[in-house]
């Protein structure tokens, strides 16, 4: 009787092995690509061209200096401004679609932490720190664009780096994590 | 692991006044997305309560009367649950002087629970579905636990760093009786009461003072937070 190769001589095994790991790799990149691009928004809001017009963040993400959450703007907010302004873009006929149903906009976050990180803009906000730092520089942004690595090495490197002496507090784990 | 300083939050809980209504136990599972997992799984010991009314009988059988004792986790300053931790999921704040316990960082192994003399860590066995429209009760300041957590009364941690954000914001100290746990704003009789210790005029530290007060397991040395008061029936004391 003909001896058979070792299982992991076949050329089969191998084929198939080598197709396994493939996919399992492309799997893992095309995931860890899809978060890292701006997710599809409703509206292709273009931040760059409101931010240039001199509109302020904390204008349409109030939130931001007085509470945990920045929030996102309603559509009546931007109807405030664009009731008056000719609708010469396909986005802001989309947008009064929105207002003519009655319906809100369904934004899509893109600046997200896991459910076991609690964090609060208000301090950040009263401590100084600029929009930008964290959310990158949206005046060159169109719509919102996700930051590489906002993990908690990045949060514990700025704490330590801007408050040296409140480290006790500010490295504390129930800072965020409860 | 072990404090060097004085602990800063603590509770007294009266157990003159307290009837055993359970409010607390219900105030603190709405509080902190404590899952429900029916009476089958509680019957095989599994419970989530965070907090429990423990009751004991006093006297001899014609007259006996039941006597009741909230047990909650006593945020040891020298607790046993922390250094048996591997991964460093159950550890002292510093800042706080709390036991905390970090769900994204605890991998189950459960040797936490077993150490504590108060059994007051309770695990995620399974995870546990929460039918629509029961979702919406939610707290999205606590967060949910998955399967194979290990959880355990926080003191309202959550509480806490928001009364203190907003004291901050607003530029003073927190004031006693600002932060105020779950467990303490639902009792009807104010048998709990929580507040800094570090301060001597706030409530809870007077009332640790009282010659009432009693600490569980204190043979252990594990330098509870929580105060207990019992006057043995007489009152005032």
């Amino acid at each position: 009787m003909e001896k058979l190769a070792a299982l992991w001589k076949r050329p089969l095994f191998r084929i198939g092995l080598g197709l396994f790991l493939f996919l399992v790799l492309a799997g893992a990149v095309g995931g860890i690509y899809l978060t890292q691009i701006p997710p599809e928004q409703p509206i292709q809001f273009p931040h760059a061209f409101h931010v240039g017009v001199g509109a302020q963040c904390l204008y349409c993400h109030p939130g931001a200096d007085s509470g945990p959450v920045a929030g996102l703007p309603s559509s009546g907010k931007c109807w405030g401004c664009h009731q008056q302004i000719a609708k010469k873009s396909p986005e802001l006929v989309k947008l009064a679609g929105f207002i003519e149903r009655n319906e809100p906009i369904p934004w899509v976050p893109v600046a997200i932490q896991p459910d076991f990180v609690h964090f609060n803009h208000q301090p950040h906000v009263a401590a100084g720190v600029d929009c930008a730092t964290c959310h990158g520089d949206v005046a060159k942004m169109k719509t919102a664009e996700p930051q590489r690595g906002q993990n908690m090495g990045w949060c514990l490197d700025c704490h330590q780096k801007m408050r040296p002496q409140e480290f006790l507090r500010l490295g504390d784990c129930a800072t965020c994590h409860y | 692991m072990a404090e060097e300083y004085p602990q800063k939050w603590g509770m007294v809980i009266d157990l003159d006044v307290c009837t055993g209504c359970n409010a607390c136990v219900t105030a603190c599972s709405m509080e902190n997305n404590v899952s429900f997992i029916g009476e089958d799984e509680n019957a095989y010991g599994r419970g989530m309560q965070w907090m429990r009314v423990q009751r004991y009988w006093e006297g001899e059988y014609p007259d006996v009367a039941p006597t009741r004792q909230p047990m909650l986790c006593q945020q040891c300053g020298h607790a046993p649950c922390e250094p048996v931790c591997p991964v460093f999921a159950s550890l002292h704040s510093e800042e706080e002087h709390i036991n905390v316990q970090v769900y994204n960082r605890c991998i189950g192994t459960r040797y936490c629970a077993n150490n504590c003399p108060y059994i007051a860590r309770v695990f995620n066995w399974f995870d546990y579905d929460l039918p629509s429209p029961l979702n919406f009760y939610l707290n999205p300041d606590v967060t949910v636990r998955r399967r194979s957590v290990m959880e355990k009364c926080t003191f309202c941690v959550q509480r806490i760093k928001h009364g203190e954000a907003a004291a901050r914001a607003e530029g003073r100290e927190v004031a006693d009786g600002e932060i105020v746990p779950a467990c303490a704003q639902a009792c009807p009789t104010e048998a709990i009461i929580f507040g800094d210790l570090t301060d001597p005029e706030s409530r809870v530290s007077k009332l640790t003072r009282s010659q009432r007060g009693f600490y569980q397991y204190e043979e252990l040395g594990t330098a509870p937070a929580v105060v207990y008061l019992k006057g043995g029936g007489e009152y005032g004391g």
